[in-house]
């Protein structure tokens, strides 16, 4: 059973031979090519050799097309800042959407044309050459209520909850539009299952999540199932009041930061949902040691098993030792899916 | 006459016309200014801090109830400043060099300022010698650093470092916070202070501070 097919059985029906292994890496992948993560986040060819020579290095079951939230707004015009070293990002003072009017005007780039969501493309086409079939490929997309805190930026957008909920939700609306046209170009391209960065929604409340976010949420989710896209859900943040709604959109893998508890969201999202997750990536995965990796990792399995996939909360960040990277490797690698 | 009660309420719901047209009504009545701020900005602030702490409110209410209480100091500071009546202390802030996220950092600036501090947000970005720059002219009482990203965690060190080499460290007192950010990390680093959130740094902020204050 290769990798690809370890993670579609683990969606299919849980009956993966082990523990598939997901975790999200970006400018550890980088490092591990010696490149910067400028040029990982402005090349795609260099992204795929990252994420290539990692999944290989320590035995992962899929390759990520995903390396900052920064792709779409670039391409529709707003100033993204670049850094030699870390992940382009955009300043909220030059919000493209700072003039809400502004909406009214702008229109969804197509994704072939922009600059850095076709890098993103290429990169999925290319992984389809290089380890198609072999290895689960994952395209990305900024959710809609971090794709709308890129363009409008954060501070603002979560005051327009409250001062302008019809602007709201019509930047969702353009947002999905967006969205589903980028994933749609990605799986065309050769993906096989589409992340979706939402971290913005963890700052609303279970309230205003559930008002405006979660049904933004939805209509992505099922424009994604739509065209034959698996979803993966990652929320960064403190989600554990938002499980109830995050649990019901059908997402076939929900991927959890690590403050938030596996168990209450197996006991809430139902026995069939896949879970992924969620060492403490900084304290435990960067600063721990293999035997505290594994410690931690086999606690995740215990909450969530037998639906369950291996990563960390967040991305493994740089830095991270190699060795305690193998010891999360290692756990996935001799465990089956049923916890013993 | 003014409703305070009416004023602290107004800004714990996050309703800035409310918190604008009282305040303009306390002021016009000749209201003590420093007495709207200790006994209606900083008790509302500080119950915002709370009801966040204990997850009734989220980062929408929050930043709803710092732009009310920001718009009631607008029309305070003035007063403040003629009266020369004393602050909890100065403090600059900023997002570390590199880091461009800034609603944590935001969040404490606007709990610091409902605390009764005098904030001189640096915004994001901020590099070692702007801080520096900020303590020489600015005089703080307190310097925070805050940072998101785990490639930014070490710009934090460069800044007290720089501080440090400016021959200025002991005159102010740090405080380092942000998602990656520990108490391991921020004694490693030679910071005075952490915060695992917007409250508790205010908190830790006033225990800095409670002897400097001028």
């Amino acid at each position: 059973m290769n990798g690809r097919e370890r993670i579609l059985d683990m969606i299919e029906d849980g009956s993966s031979d082990r523990l598939p292994l997901m975790p999200i890496t970006m400018m550890f992948a980088a490092d591990c090519l010696g490149v910067t993560y400028r040029q990982y986040a402005t090349d795609y060819k260099t992204l795929v050799g990252a994420q290539i020579k990692t999944a290989e290095l320590f035995g992962f079951d899929y390759v990520s097309c995903i390396s900052d939230p920064a792709r779409e707004a670039a391409d529709l015009g707003a100033i993204v800042e670049y850094f030699d070293d870390q992940p382009p990002a955009l300043n909220e003072k030059h919000a493209l959407l700072s003039d809400k009017k502004q909406l009214a005007w702008i229109n969804p780039v197509d994704p072939y044309k922009g600059e850095r969501m076709h890098d993103r493309i290429q990169a999925a086409g290319l992984f389809r050459e290089r380890v198609g079939g072999e290895l689960l490929i994952e395209g990305w997309v900024e959710g809609p209520c971090a794709q709308a805190a890129d363009l409008r930026g954060i501070n603002t957008l979560m005051l327009d909850f409250h001062d302008d909920p019809a602007f709201v939700n019509d930047l969702f609306a353009f947002v999905i539009e967006l969205e589903l046209a980028f994933a749609r170009a990605q799986m065309e391209a050769g993906a096989d299952l589409i992340g979706v960065g939402d971290a913005a929604s963890s700052l609303v409340g279970p309230r205003l999540y559930n008002e405006f976010v979660l049904p933004a949420q939805r209509k992505m989710v099922e424009g994604l199932h739509h065209m034959g896209a698996f979803v993966r859900l990652h929320i960064c943040g403190k989600t554990r009041k938002l499980y109830e709604g995050m649990g019901s959109l059908g997402c076939e893998i929900v991927d959890l930061d690590w403050m938030n508890p596996m168990d209450e969201a197996r006991e809430i999202m139902g026995e069939k949902q896949v879970l992924l997750g969620n060492i403490n990536p900084v304290d435990v995965l960067k600063n721990g040691s293999p035997e505290s990796v594994a410690e931690a990792i086999a606690q995740c399995h215990r909450h969530s098993a037998p639906r369950y996939i291996v990563g960390a909360g967040c991305e493994i960040p740089r830095g991270t030792p190699p060795k305690n990277v193998k010891a999360l490797a290692e756990y996935a690698h001799t465990h089956t899916p049923e916890h013993s | 006459m003014a409703d305070l009660n009416a004023l602290r309420q107004a800004v714990i719901n996050g309703d800035h016309t409310s918190a604008r047209r009282i305040t303009e009504e306390a002021l016009g009545e000749n209201t003590d200014p420093l007495q709207i701020v200790t006994g209606c900005l900083v008790p509302a602030m500080d119950e915002v801090g709370r009801l966040f702490e204990e997850e009734e409110y989220f980062i929408p209410e929050m930043l709803l109830a710092a732009r009310a209480m920001k718009e009631s100091m607008e029309l305070i500071r003035p007063r403040l400043t003629a009266t020369g009546a004393p602050s909890s202390g100065r403090a600059v802030i900023g997002a570390a060099k590199g880091d461009l996220h800034d609603i944590g950092k935001n969040l404490v600036a606007s709990m610091l300022e409902g605390a009764g501090f005098d904030v001189h947000d640096l915004g994001v970005d901020v590099p070692p010698e702007k801080y520096v720059e900020a303590v020489k002219t600015v005089k703080p009482h307190l310097v925070c650093i805050s940072t998101l990203l785990t490639t930014t965690m070490p710009a934090l060190k460069k800044t007290i470092d720089a501080i440090d080499a400016a021959g200025l460290r002991d005159s102010v007192k740090i405080m380092v916070g942000g998602a990656p950010v520990t108490q391991q990390f921020a004694d490693e680093i030679g910071a005075d202070g952490y915060g695992e959130n917007a409250r508790s740094a205010v908190q830790k902020a006033r225990e800095l501070t409670a002897r400097g204050a001028a």
